[in-house]
């Protein structure tokens, strides 16, 4: 029993980590899902959908959901496939290009937010250095191009996925074995057919993976949204800052149903590729 | 070998893509004009003045201030509970894991705005803007810190490093400081050098938290950008050679640890 009682003075050790965590992230985080079911226009009522309803049926807030979900789709998938090429090649090379290579991506890793956005309205915004450039050249395609729009957003959103792509893929390519290489080209495939068929299902989990992170980045991605676009362009996280620090009136509690709808929406990409991960692996345990 | 040709092609122009934005404006910084193919009247103005002006020096002391707190406090708290949670408590080991793992899934937007709907009403400590600022800090930077710790501490096998400290009559918490916490000091040092990349780049949590009455860099940035865009891309590129020392620092850290666990392994 002495040993017993002398273990649960360490629980105090344990404290710190306990309050700070729980001041901060679980408190802070149950109340406003408990806010979430408050109504917006009367104090009184404890639990109401309304906002859930109003999150889903009104226009606009239909519009910043479907908006978020479009633009990390979009980038989601075009990160990840350039992603997939660069890790494929950083994989296949070696030397000082390589080195380079991934000196390059850590560095662009942390390049994201109101740098981002601004450096990219110096070289493409309203006058910016490559529209010029175009213009002179009679590249019409880029001389026309808008910064300002959800495909400006999207470039953007691509460029900031590129090195986390990159960079989280390209330790699962060790797990492809030149031998599988060597066995595809002896029964007489390409390599094409190696990627199809053998490549890509071997590296299906971590490509998943990769996906799921890409998802929740770009979902949850703020300020390179607003230091571009303001409040002129409709996204879930733009939205629901808006609603607690507006200049007009705040809506905590509608706010707060949005950014369940937002954990949700993480939380779903979570659970699909873990169920994906689980379905695809199976031929792993046999 | 029609893969060896596709791959440094490939290398190379996604290397210029990411370059592109940064040389650009890094080179937008140092001209007086850039309205033409080329720009026009070399100069360091932008600098000089940005460099003399008192508001943008103060600036960059708060980002330092606002670093430093938050990551000491991270991390004492995250080594205590994972020396108490792998030398006593092994079952609450998942627990930790998974409260530690949660900032992930919310990340800025969620964490400020539900940290600043339950405290900002209330006044006392905890209505305090930067005590919430802090707070929110240290939970965003909780999973890097985190893993940091716990990966090095695997790596030095910490049971049995302390238990051989036992036996030479330390105690437990004894041992955990003075071997245990010098063993791992730069699997530390790498998880906070990630933390100070993370909170220097943060512009969403002190915007919702603290709005304009506590600036760090990237509120400066966003207003500069407004002003005028030379000023700002001076500003840019002293926060991007920030950062890039910053991950230069963690490549060198890591590399030196990986070499020297090599070298010991081959003795």
């Amino acid at each position: 029993m002495k040993k017993n009682g002398n273990t649960k003075i360490y629980l105090l050790v344990l404290l710190p980590f306990l309050v700070v965590v729980f001041l901060y992230e679980i408190l802070p985080l149950m109340m406003m899902i408990i806010s979430s079911f408050r109504s917006e226009t009367d104090s009184s009522v404890l639990f109401t959908l309304e906002n859930y309803i109003a999150a889903f049926t009104k226009l606009s807030y239909q519009r910043a959901i479907l908006n978020s979900l479009k633009i990390t789709l979009i980038s989601t998938l075009i990160g990840i496939a350039i992603g997939f090429l660069g890790a494929q090649s950083a994989h296949s090379s070696q030397g000082r290009l390589k080195n380079l290579f991934l000196t390059i991506l850590n560095m662009t890793s942390n390049f994201a937010g109101v740098p981002l956005a601004f450096a990219y309205m110096i070289i493409l915004g309203n006058s910016g250095v490559l529209l010029l450039l175009a213009e002179t050249l009679g590249l019409d395609f880029l001389a026309n191009f808008d910064l300002y729009t959800g495909s400006g957003l999207i470039l953007m959103y691509v460029y900031f996925q590129i090195p986390l792509s990159t960079l989280l893929l390209i330790p699962a390519f060790s797990g492809v074995r030149e031998e599988w290489k060597e066995a595809n080209t002896l029964l007489g495939g390409r390599g094409y057919h190696f990627w199809f068929k053998v490549g890509i299902p071997v590296l299906l989990p971590s490509i998943l993976g990769t996906m799921s992170v890409l998802f929740a980045n770009a979902l949850a991605a703020y300020a390179t949204a607003y230091a571009l676009l303001m409040n002129n362009y409709s996204l879930l996280p733009v939205n629901i800052t808006g609603m607690f620090t507006g200049d007009m009136t705040t809506r905590p509690h509608l706010g707060a149903a949005l950014s369940v709808v937002m954990m949700l929406l993480m939380l779903a990409a979570i659970v699909i590729n873990n169920y994906i991960i689980r379905q695809t692996t199976k031929w792993k345990g046999r | 070998m029609k893969k060896s040709r596709f791959a440094p092609i490939y290398i190379i122009a996604v290397i210029i893509y990411l370059l592109i934005p940064l040389v650009a404006t890094a080179i937008y910084s140092m001209f007086r004009k850039w309205t033409g193919i080329l720009p026009e009247g070399f100069t360091l103005d932008h600098y000089i003045s940005l460099l003399s002006n008192k508001a943008f020096l103060l600036t960059l002391g708060r980002t330092v201030i606002v670093c430093i707190v938050p990551i000491a406090l991270t991390v004492v708290i995250t080594l205590l509970a994972l020396f108490a949670v792998t030398i006593y408590f092994p079952k609450l080991e998942k627990y930790v894991q998974f409260l530690c793992m949660i900032p992930y899934t919310i990340q800025g937007v969620i964490l400020s705005v539900s940290i600043l709907g339950l405290y900002a009403g209330i006044g006392g400590f905890f209505g305090l803007r930067l005590v919430m600022l802090i707070g929110a800090y240290c939970i965003i930077i909780l999973p890097y810190i985190y893993q940091g710790i716990r990966n090095s501490m695997h790596a030095v096998n910490m049971p049995m490093l302390i238990e051989a400290a036992e036996m030479l009559g330390a105690s437990k918490i004894g041992a955990f400081f003075k071997v245990i916490v010098p063993n791992i000091i730069s699997g530390i040092t790498v998880s906070s050098l990630l933390a100070v990349g993370i909170i220097f780049g943060d512009y969403v949590l002190i915007r919702n938290i603290t709005g304009s009455s506590f600036q760090n860099v990237q509120i400066y940035l966003f207003l500069a950008m407004k002003r005028s865009s030379t000023e700002a891309s001076a500003v840019f590129v002293i926060i991007m050679l920030v950062t890039f020392l910053i991950t230069a620092l963690v490549l060198y850290l890591q590399s030196r640890d990986k070499r020297l666990r090599m070298e010991s392994k081959g003795r």
